[in-house]
């Protein structure tokens, strides 16, 4: 049980302490390995003759681009580089139960802040497309009737976003400390597989997915 | 008082029926649908993966509801 709850690695000295979470911790591995990668991966672009390593750069970010692009429309083309941040986020921090850290996202923090930022630019891109006007107008639509129903999605969408990432991370992290105690050889790898790669890149693109769709749902 | 928070966890995990027939129906009709049109196999799996991953949130719901049972009442 004590496994369930995230670990203070360290307290910075201010005040009566400040707690730093074993979460906060990965989430800085995992910026820094983001912000490495783009520093070294932009080096030396070209337009003429472009290296293997620009061609790959490019095709991966055109595969993100044409898939948020389909999802989000014209009007909701200025949030993709946005999207493509969290995939990326979200997408290595539920691999990273694979290099021997407790993924980011089993903290319900996290993932609580992950949702917090998707409602906020959901209802923000709405105001921006329609202003405030047609945006409060847009909550009584299709009809009047169904206006607290509109209102409570405000609530329920980031909720369910929110529980949605943060189960099942913290499902598959408990199923694989079962499978350690029973045989901690060779047995996890498969599982390893499954809950880590499968399940975790499942879950970004379902939190994206989700996300642009609501968007695209609010500019239109 | 330990065997009902026990007991309320296990009813909270019923939820797991509703995800179960859900992501059987998907599979069934992603199989049937294949076996109509093969050609429209990559659209017809991407779109069961999302609806798998939506239909399994009821279980995780279930599943967090039991933990939250089980670590705040016990």
């Amino acid at each position: 049980m004590e496994e369930l709850n995230c670990k203070i690695m360290f307290t910075i000295p201010v005040g009566d302490g400040l707690p730093i979470y074993e979460s906060v911790v990965v989430t800085w591995i995992v910026m820094a390995v983001l912000v490495l990668l783009s520093i070294i991966l932009v080096r030396n672009l070209k337009v003429e003759n472009p290296g293997k390593k620009q061609l790959a750069l490019e095709a991966g970010y055109l595969f993100f681009r044409n898939f948020f692009y389909n999802l989000l429309g014209e009007h909701g083309a200025r949030y993709i580089p946005y999207m493509i941040t969290i995939v990326l986020y979200i997408g290595l921090a539920n691999i990273m139960g694979v290099f021997g850290f407790v993924p980011p996202t089993k903290d319900m923090g996290v993932t609580i802040a992950l949702a917090l930022m998707s409602i906020i630019l959901i209802e923000y891109s709405g105001i921006h497309q329609k202003g405030t006007k047609g945006w409060l107008k847009s909550f009584a639509e299709p009809i009047p009737i169904m206006l607290p129903i509109n209102i409570l999605e405000i609530g329920i969408r980031p909720l369910s976003l929110c529980m949605r990432l943060f189960g099942n991370v913290l499902g598959s992290y408990v199923v694989m400390k079962l499978v350690e105690i029973i045989c901690p050889i060779l047995l996890p790898v498969p599982f390893n597989l499954y809950f880590d790669f499968f399940d975790g890149f499942i879950q970004a693109y379902v939190f994206v997915f989700l996300t642009s769709l609501f968007i695209s749902e609010a500019v239109e | 008082m330990s065997s009902l928070i026990a007991i309320g966890a296990a009813v909270a995990v019923f939820t797991g029926i509703g995800a179960g027939i859900g992501i059987g129906l998907a599979t069934g009709k992603a199989a049937e649908s294949i076996a109509r049109q093969p050609e429209a196999e990559s659209k017809i799996r991407s779109t069961l993966l999302l609806g798998c991953a939506l239909a399994e949130a009821t279980a995780i719901y279930g599943f967090v509801i039991g933990l939250l049972i089980i670590i705040l009442l016990g």
